[in-house]
């Protein structure tokens, strides 16, 4: 053995020696409580953007060369047609970025930089109802100029006018809805699924999968137990989550899934689930034995909204984009790729001309009837959410 | 992976134990390489699932079951938007961070196998964590810095980051290297007059070339696939890992198969390249006259 | 003398570029989410550092299921590893001739495509309406409403073949450096295949089976992707649940003690593992003969 590796060996054998490691640890202490120090200058304070209703708008400006548009993918026409347009009418590059997958993992994501006021560059951010109404609550996005936004103000549907977390339309703008009902292979079952407690049937032990999405999978199961997601207490909500914990712990809910709940029904590994009638639509046309179905208990209607995140550069501009995709013939080409519910008036009879049956699908514009059949869940206090999300997370197994 | 000069010698040993030996040996052979075989598929079974998907004509936006041939994805793999820029922001961060970890690291493990120093072992040890360290943790520790210190998340904080976790790798696989390393040709060429910079430059560079390389190839690979780290890091820099897993939560599209294919295809080539390199310097060499031993 | 003091500083010098970058970019972010994990208070209130030792507590107690479920899945996608990975890498150091640099290469090259891109591949290969399903199933493994995909099986088995490389090159490149003589050596002495094998080959090639189980077992444990793509709700890992707490629940001073309790219990493996297998073997300062 040589000296460098009889050195070696004896250095190897004193790294794992205790006394290294207590002297590691102490001096280890000692760092990180200067660290402690400086990082207490840190601060955890809100967005700063001022989200009560006598806030001042976004002021007037010019618009921009520039625009950062963070969505959820496949939410936009292939080709980016209508980004293409709103250049060619006001000159500005829109950079879309699909980086938003799921509410929380995005609010992770920039929820520190929000609370420094920072947007991290974007102008547009699109969220879901829920997620929304926590932006306003923390100050996180900015308030509307609503004579920037002649067309959304004008057309923008009944029903979606006046949603519980942003009464005024101040904060938010929604850019599509859809139905969480029942998704279902024809081929599969043994008879329609109207029912949410078909979901819970041993048959289909194994093969049912629900959302990660909390509000969506909790307020349907709520709705099929007699309770009103519009009104139901915490209580009655935990007692739907117990029902759905006792079906993952005893195999008939297979997974909990974001969008990937459409690979498991396409390749038949899960045959009646909890999905988004999107997809469905999306689904059936690659195989026709996909059907979705409103639950009789009630369907969900969520809607995922444009906001303007506080700093952001182009606040003056992303108006103008809001206000762009309000107008009919604009948004004609987004829902018909987009296949969702369409929040804009005057689209419907643009879309029948082109294809009637998209012009009666239910799942895109649905009628009175239909709507009169869904509910949006109610906003929840940030303490009952916390309770609610912790026992989810605790159900679906994190 | 250096080519050993000497192959171990196939045992014609069991000629000792006597027939039934002999017949449990060509068993165990077979047995063996059926088993390796095996193993070997197991390995390239997803790969072929990836290439004969990535020839998939899907009716409508998922990729999931087998519809129809086609061969519209491969003549324009970069068609589904952000695929292609995905890609180049991997490559582009792949290959700086190779750079900046593969040099860093190499001076490294250098100072820590040549020299004698106070504290060696505990410095050893640390840079040792990391590895052990899971990606989780790594990623939201160093996204909650940036943030404290108001550094916004984006490239750069991605670049860092990776620099980071594999600097460790670097250094472990060079070392390594290093360890076994035979000193006397520094020594001769020291005793040759040359200068320490001047022995590191024409001696010691070039023969510890080869666990650099290994070291650069592997940072680079980790580089490339890292989701985790990069995931917590990114701001809204999209990078292929990160782009596959936005995607693959809504449609799989044929496209992104064929750039894995590609990908696969490509390492492959350039791979078999450098084993027929070798061989044939393997074969002039044994052509050339061995010069003579010093 | 200022020879002698240059020479004395330069190997810090060299140092202090790489550990000056892991100083910054791994010790103090691990300092600040050691600071992060004793605080408490949530998104809205905003969170206050407070010494909140019960954090840890807390958090053990909470999961325990999910750690010992890594420990278990970790456990025994290493072992499986090993199984698989031991013969093919002797079949490729020793039998493989001059074909043992495209064996290699057969094993490297599936892991330059894309971790995310495998075990999506998985997913098919495993579905319930697939070849390999409907073969376990006509031969009578699989019972007839059984399935693969969503269970402990499935992510197992994706941890196993995600890391199977890990295993394979220390094992390989351990294998590979076992001096020829030394065999012919040992066929002298035993004659028998297997004792060479149990005395000779096995020992000589630990150095390769600590280095493999380690890189293998590590990263295994802290991993999320498998349980998320192929497994269900029963079989969620630690690492699952840090991301959930990080980016779902913005928990972070759980999601910080997960953290370190974690890293923690990884160090305690290696050092146990390190003593039981002998300290050489740990960092593979196993010599070659000059």
């Amino acid at each position: 053995m040589t000296d460098l590796e009889r050195e070696f060996e004896r250095t190897i054998r004193e790294e794992i020696s205790r006394r290294r490691l207590l002297r590691r640890g102490a001096a280890g202490a000692l760092s990180f409580s200067a660290l402690a120090y400086l990082a207490a200058c840190g601060s955890e304070t809100g967005g700063g953007a001022d989200t009560s209703p006598e806030a001042k708008a976004i002021p007037k400006g010019k618009v921009s060369d520039s625009l950062y548009f963070a969505n959820w993918p496949l939410y936009i026409e292939e080709d980016r047609g209508t980004l293409k347009d709103f250049e060619k009418e006001y000159g500005t590059k829109v950079k879309y970025v699909e980086e938003i997958n799921d509410n929380n993992e995005f609010f992770g994501k920039v929820r520190q930089q929000y609370a420094q006021g920072d947007s991290g560059g974007r102008d547009i951010h699109v969220v879901t109802d829920w997620m929304a109404g926590r932006m306003i609550r923390l100050g996180y996005v900015q308030k509307f100029d609503k004579s920037q936004l002649p067309n959304a103000t004008q057309n923008l549907i009944p029903r979606l006018e006046s949603p519980p977390f942003d009464k005024n339309r101040d904060f938010s703008m929604p850019w599509q809805s859809g139905f969480t009902g029942i998704v279902y292979r024809k081929d599969e079952v043994k008879r329609e699924p109207k029912s949410v407690d078909d979901l819970f049937d041993p048959d289909y032990k194994g093969k049912v999968t629900m959302l990660t999405e909390m509000r969506d999978t909790v307020s349907v199961v709520a709705a099929s137990m007699g309770f009103d997601p519009e009104t139901a207490s915490l209580d009655e909500f935990m007692q739907a989550v117990d029902k759905i914990g006792e079906a993952a712990e005893s195999g008939q809910i297979r997974a909990f899934t974001g969008n990937e709940y459409t690979k498991d029904i396409t390749k038949g590994d899960s045959v009646v689930i909890i999905g988004w009638s999107g997809d469905a639509v999306q689904l059936e046309a690659d195989n026709p034995n996909i059907k979705f179905v409103a639950p009789e208990s009630g369907v969900h209607l969520w809607t995922d909204n444009m906001q303007i995140p506080v700093g952001a550069p182009h606040a003056f501009t992303a108006e103008k984009m809001i206000d762009f995709v309000y107008r009919p013939e604009v948004q004609a080409d987004i829902t018909e790729y987009v296949n969702y519910i369409c929040p804009v008036e005057g689209v419907q009879e643009i879309l029948t001309m082109r294809d009637p049956s998209i012009g009666q699908n239910q799942l895109i514009f649905p009628d009175e009837q239909t709507l009169s059949n869904a509910f949006i869940m109610r906003q929840v206090k940030p303490d009952e959410e916390r309770e609610l999300d912790e026992a989810f997370q605790q159900v679906i197994g994190a | 992976m250096e080519a050993s000069t000497a192959t171990a010698p196939t045992p014609t040993r069991e000629a000792r134990g006597g027939a039934r030996e002999r017949t449990a040996g060509r068993l165990l052979d077979a047995g063996l390489n059926g088993y390796a075989a095996l193993a070997l598929l197991y390995l390239l079974a997803p790969i072929a699932v990836i290439l004969v998907f990535s020839f998939n004509d899907p009716r409508g936006r998922f990729n999931f079951i087998w519809q129809d041939f086609s061969l519209d994805a491969w003549t324009d793999p970069f068609g589904v938007p952000g695929i292609g820029d995905a890609l180049g922001k991997s490559v582009e961060i792949a290959g700086l961070s190779t750079l900046a970890a593969t040099c860093l690291g190499t001076i490294t493990a250098l100072a820590l196998v040549r020299y004698e120093f106070r504290g060696r072992a505990p410095i050893n040890f640390f840079i040792f964590i990391p590895l052990a360290t899971p990606e989780v943790v790594l990623g939201a520790a160093l996204l909650s810095m940036f943030l404290n210190f108001q550094v916004g998340p984006g490239f750069g904080t991605i670049l860092i980051a990776h620099i980071m976790f594999n600097l460790s790798f670097v250094v472990v696989t060079v070392r390594s290297r290093l360890i076994g390393f035979d000193r006397s040709l520094e020594e001769a060429a020291q005793d040759l007059g040359a200068t320490p910079w001047q022995t590191f430059r024409l001696v010691t560079l070039p023969l510890i070339m080869p666990g650099v390389v290994a070291a650069a190839l592997l940072a680079f690979a980790l580089s490339i696939d890292d989701f985790v780290i990069t995931y917590f890091n990114a701001g809204s820099v999209v990078t292929f890992p990160i782009f596959i897993w936005g995607a693959a939560r809504v449609a799989v599209p044929p496209e992104i198969y064929v750039i894995a294919s590609m990908i696969f295809l490509f390492t492959l080539a350039v791979m078999l390249l450098t084993v027929w390199q070798q061989r044939r310097a393997e074969r002039m060499a044994a052509v050339r006259p061995e010069p003579e031993a010093v | 003398m200022a020879a002698r003091i240059r020479k004395a500083g330069l190997p810090y010098l060299l140092l202090l570029p790489g550990l000056g970058w892991l100083a910054i970019f791994f010790a103090i972010p691990l300092g600040y989410m050691l600071f992060e994990s004793l605080k408490q208070g949530t998104v809205d209130t905003g969170f206050v550092f407070n010494w909140e030792f019960s954090n840890y507590a807390n958090a053990i107690s909470a999961f325990s299921k999910q750690f010992v479920r890594s420990f278990e899945y970790a456990g025994l996608a290493t072992l499986f590893a090993l199984v698989i990975g031991y013969p093919l890498a002797y079949v490729i150091a020793f039998r493989g001739g001059r074909w043992r640099n495209a064996l290699l290469l057969a094993v490297i090259v599936p892991f330059f495509v894309t971790y995310l891109i495998r075990t999506l591949s998985w997913e098919t290969i495993l579905s319930d309406t697939g070849l390999v399903s409907d073969t376990l199933r006509s031969i009578g493994i699989m019972a007839d409403d059984g399935r693969l995909l969503d269970t402990t099986v499935s992510v197992v088995a994706g941890i196993t073949y995600n890391f199977l490389p890990f295993m394979i090159l220390p094992l390989y490149a351990s294998l590979e450096r076992i001096d020829p003589r030394m065999l012919e050596a040992g066929y002298d002495l035993y004659g028998r295949r297997r004792d060479v094998f149990l005395h000779i080959t096995l020992p000589l090639s630990m150095p390769g089976v600590v280095a493999g189980t380690l890189l293998t077992f590590i990263p295994a444990a802290g991993d999320f992707i498998n349980a998320e793509l192929l497994g269900g709700p029963n079989q969620t890992m630690i690492g699952n649940v840090i991301q959930s707490r990080y980016l779902e629940l913005a928990d972070y001073p759980t999601a910080a003690a997960l953290s370190f309790i974690l890293m923690a219990l990884m160090l305690a493996v290696v050092v146990i593992w390190a003593r039981i297998a002998g300290t050489e073997a740990l960092l593979g300062t196993e010599r070659r003969e000059r």
